[in-house]
């Protein structure tokens, strides 16, 4: 072949390039369309569990897609930062690229409810066969929207309640008893004392460990609020901030934690950390914790939340599974075969993983108490759920009401008040006028 | 060629053209060009249209956008959240520009002066520049740490201890400041390097030669020659500064108390974690709005008169 004939010029070239690349982009998606319907159906989970007991939940999917090698159903998960989890739902929706299924938190998603995101189950857990008389009375309540038909918006997997981790080498140093954890809050407030260590006139250990804004004191304010007296919402969810002078008491009490009875310092950045390298001694927080304390060899005992404010009582969170919006809505039913195979099978999940099973046959099993961690860790998680009755308000500005929060508008307004740049009167003020607008708008 | 084609054209290309030249358009070129201008377009004009457009709605990505005219610029500018992290932003902006400025043009004088081991000096000055603000952030909320912190360990031999640089409101933007600081002066100095590497050698020599100190040459021939390049800095890092956000969200999240909340972490909260898009787009367009008048005021104020 000739040198002249062989040459192509440069608008040949163009042409037959961007046919070939046409041809390469086009054939992927040719064959896919083609295979589709030989492939099993892969299921896509969302889930934001990236924390010691995102490898245990790992397990239990790779236990499932085992279980169901060639049988024509496997699930593919996804992790999503659990920060930017609404938002990529609602953006994955409403482009119809949704996931069939991922994690939720009750009572935090009237939101999707409402808007049609996440799918009510009541049919669908009916004809899968999921026996709803086995779970527990308050997993199937929390997981219900009574205000959007009342149906069941997610299948409940874990029951989380706060509870106080304490560490056991500063109870031995300060002569107390391990056993006789306090049970009301100034037998617990002297025990912090006992605890709590000074650099000159800064505190440096934290004998209850409490951060200077965020999480730790928001939830803190609102367990004892609730134990004192005050409800966030009423029980109808049409009034905000019953009996306020209860929610400006805690915060007083909140407060005195630093400045008067100095058991707790506002210089602790990272809770997690302080507890973990020792500069806190009691740190109320959730079963989550459990493995990577275990895992860094510190020796702590958890005990139930004590009665602070006139009624033991404690926040909790329930985890479940949330079906999003598909356009294909034969998914549904595959998608409640392998949720209920995950909660049939959530032994593993609620021993070892986190929380407490929601399930009763999973409680009663004789090796529930004996599996996965020592009891006198995770013991108060699971009998302290008895006291575990400040759930989320499930209406759509329900995140803005929520006390386990370190930036929503409850959190943001109470870091005033630590930072006694507002009074406990004036935040209550703006707390109610806001909650109650929430409320109003539905 | 079917492609070329004679069009009208300017007097200086139509005599061209009478000499006998002939000007081709060759269409291929804007296929080269929508490589870019297409995403473009999609990725970001697109995006900031719809912006400007739902900042006059309110919309939670589902649904259309319910239009509520200027009521999200109405709440937004009553808003105490807002109005506190503008204030703090211009704080920021009083602490971080002067002191990446200035530090920057430290270093850059100090390795101009090529003394030995300047090239190590320049890869430590720069350094920081690459890591990215996340990492940085962290680091320092490890040196910055109240209680175990290594800044206030060496604070405590001259007698100075316990500064709450990242737990108190009256620190928290100090502290923010001084990683910002110390990330950004990267830029800055090698901005700053290469103005000095382009002031011809014979006017410092001149000016020696007259009999100007180092200081006269410093304030009398490189600072005035060094003006472009100064104005350019600050004005970079001002809308930097304006649109400081990695760095407060990994070392304070905004806390204690806003105090060191900027208008981009607030944008980031009311669209991210609560899915008030148009709200969020609404603060969004008053800070684009300030930072064009900052500018435009900056550039009058330190434009180059050269």
């Amino acid at each position: 072949m000739s040198r002249t004939k062989s040459r192509v010029d440069r608008r040949t070239f163009l042409k037959t390039a961007t046919a070939a690349s046409g041809a390469a982009l086009a054939t992927p998606l040719i064959a896919s369309k083609a295979f589709a319907f030989n492939k099993p159906i892969e299921l896509v989970h969302w889930s934001w569990l990236a924390a010691s007991d995102g490898e245990v939940w790992a397990q239990m999917i790779d236990s499932f897609n085992q279980a169901h090698e060639g049988q024509g159903i496997q699930i593919k998960m996804e992790l999503v930062p659990e920060e930017q989890y609404t938002t990529k739902v609602l953006t994955a929706t409403a482009t119809g690229q949704a996931p069939d299924f991922g994690w939720g938190t009750a009572g935090k998603g009237a939101q999707l409810a409402r808007d049609g995101v996440t799918v009510p189950l009541d049919a669908l857990i009916r004809d899968s066969g999921l026996d709803l008389a086995d779970f527990t009375d308050s997993s199937v309540k929390a997981a219900r929207y009574p205000k959007y038909g009342d149906e069941m918006y997610m299948v409940p997997m874990d029951l989380m309640s706060l509870q106080p981790e304490v560490n056991v080498d500063h109870v031995l140093e300060a002569g107390l008893d391990p056993d006789a954890f306090p049970t009301t809050g100034e037998e617990l407030v002297k025990w912090g004392q006992a605890m709590t260590k000074f650099d000159g006139d800064n505190v440096s250990r934290s004998g209850i460990l409490m951060t200077g804004s965020g999480v730790q004191p928001t939830v803190t304010w609102g367990i004892v609020a609730e134990q004192m007296g005050f409800q966030r919402a009423s029980d109808d969810l049409k009034t905000a901030a019953v009996n306020p002078e209860a929610g400006i008491a805690a915060m007083e009490w909140v407060l005195a934690l630093f400045d008067e009875y100095r058991v707790s310092t506002r210089d602790v950045t990272d809770r997690y950390k302080a507890f973990g390298t020792g500069n806190g001694s009691i740190f109320w927080t959730g079963p989550w914790t459990l493995n990577g304390y275990v895992k860094q060899g510190v020796n702590f005992r958890t005990y139930e939340m004590p009665n602070i404010g006139g009624t033991q009582r404690t926040y909790f969170e329930m985890g479940g599974l949330e079906f999003y919006k598909q356009q294909d809505e034969e998914r549904y039913a595959a998608t409640m075969e392998a949720v209920k195979w995950l909660s049939d099978n959530s032994f593993l999940w609620t021993t070892v993983g986190r929380g407490a099973a929601p399930r009763r046959s999973i409680l009663d099993r004789p090796d529930y108490k004996t599996t996965g961690h020592p009891w006198d860790i995770r013991g108060a998680f699971v009998d302290g759920m008895k006291i575990a009755t400040i759930p989320e308000i499930p209406v759509v500005a329900g995140p803005e009401f929520t006390i386990y929060s370190g930036g929503n508008f409850l959190a943001s307004t109470l870091e005033n008040v630590w930072a006694k740049q507002k009074s406990p009167a004036e935040a209550m003020e703006q707390l109610a006028a806001r909650w109650q607008k929430g409320l109003d708008e539905g | 060629m079917a492609e070329a084609r004679q069009i009208d054209m300017p007097d200086h290309v139509s005599a061209r053209l009478n000499m006998g030249e002939t000007v081709r358009i060759d269409r291929i070129g804007y296929a080269f060009v929508a490589f870019f201008t297409i995403p473009f377009l999609l990725f970001n004009i697109m995006p900031v249209l719809f912006g400007g457009y739902i900042a006059f709605t309110e919309w939670s990505i589902i649904g259309a956008p319910q239009w509520v005219g200027l009521d999200n610029f109405r709440e937004a500018l009553h808003d105490e959240w807002v109005i506190n992290a503008f204030k703090n932003v211009l704080f920021y902006g009083l602490i971080i520009v002067p002191g990446v400025s200035i530090c920057g043009l430290l270093a850059a004088l100090f390795v101009n002066q090529r003394w030995p081991l300047s090239s190590i000096a320049r890869t430590f000055f720069f350094a920081p520049y690459v890591v990215s603000a996340t990492v940085i952030g962290l680091i320092w909320v490890w040196l910055l740490d109240t209680q175990y912190g290594l800044i206030n360990h060496y604070l405590s031999y001259l007698g100075i201890s316990h500064i709450k640089w990242l737990t108190s409101t009256e620190w928290s933007l100090v502290g923010v400041s001084i990683a910002s600081i110390w990330w950004d002066t990267g830029l800055a100095f090698i901005l700053f390097l290469a103005a000095l590497q382009d002031i011809p050698k014979d006017l410092i020599e001149a000016a020696r030669v007259d009999g100007a100190n180092k200081v006269q040459r410093l304030f009398f021939i490189i600072l005035p020659l060094m003006r472009p390049v100064i104005s350019m800095v600050v004005t970079l890092q001002l809308i930097s500064t304006l649109r400081i956000f990695s760095q407060v969200y990994v070392m304070t999240n905004g806390g204690p108390a806003g105090s060191s909340a900027s208008p981009i972490h607030y944008i980031y909260q009311a669209a991210i974690v609560r899915n008030t898009f148009g709200y969020a787009s609404a603060v969004a367009i008053i800070l684009f709005i300030l930072i064009v008048l900052i500018t435009v005021l900056l550039r009058l104020v330190v434009r180059e008169r050269a």
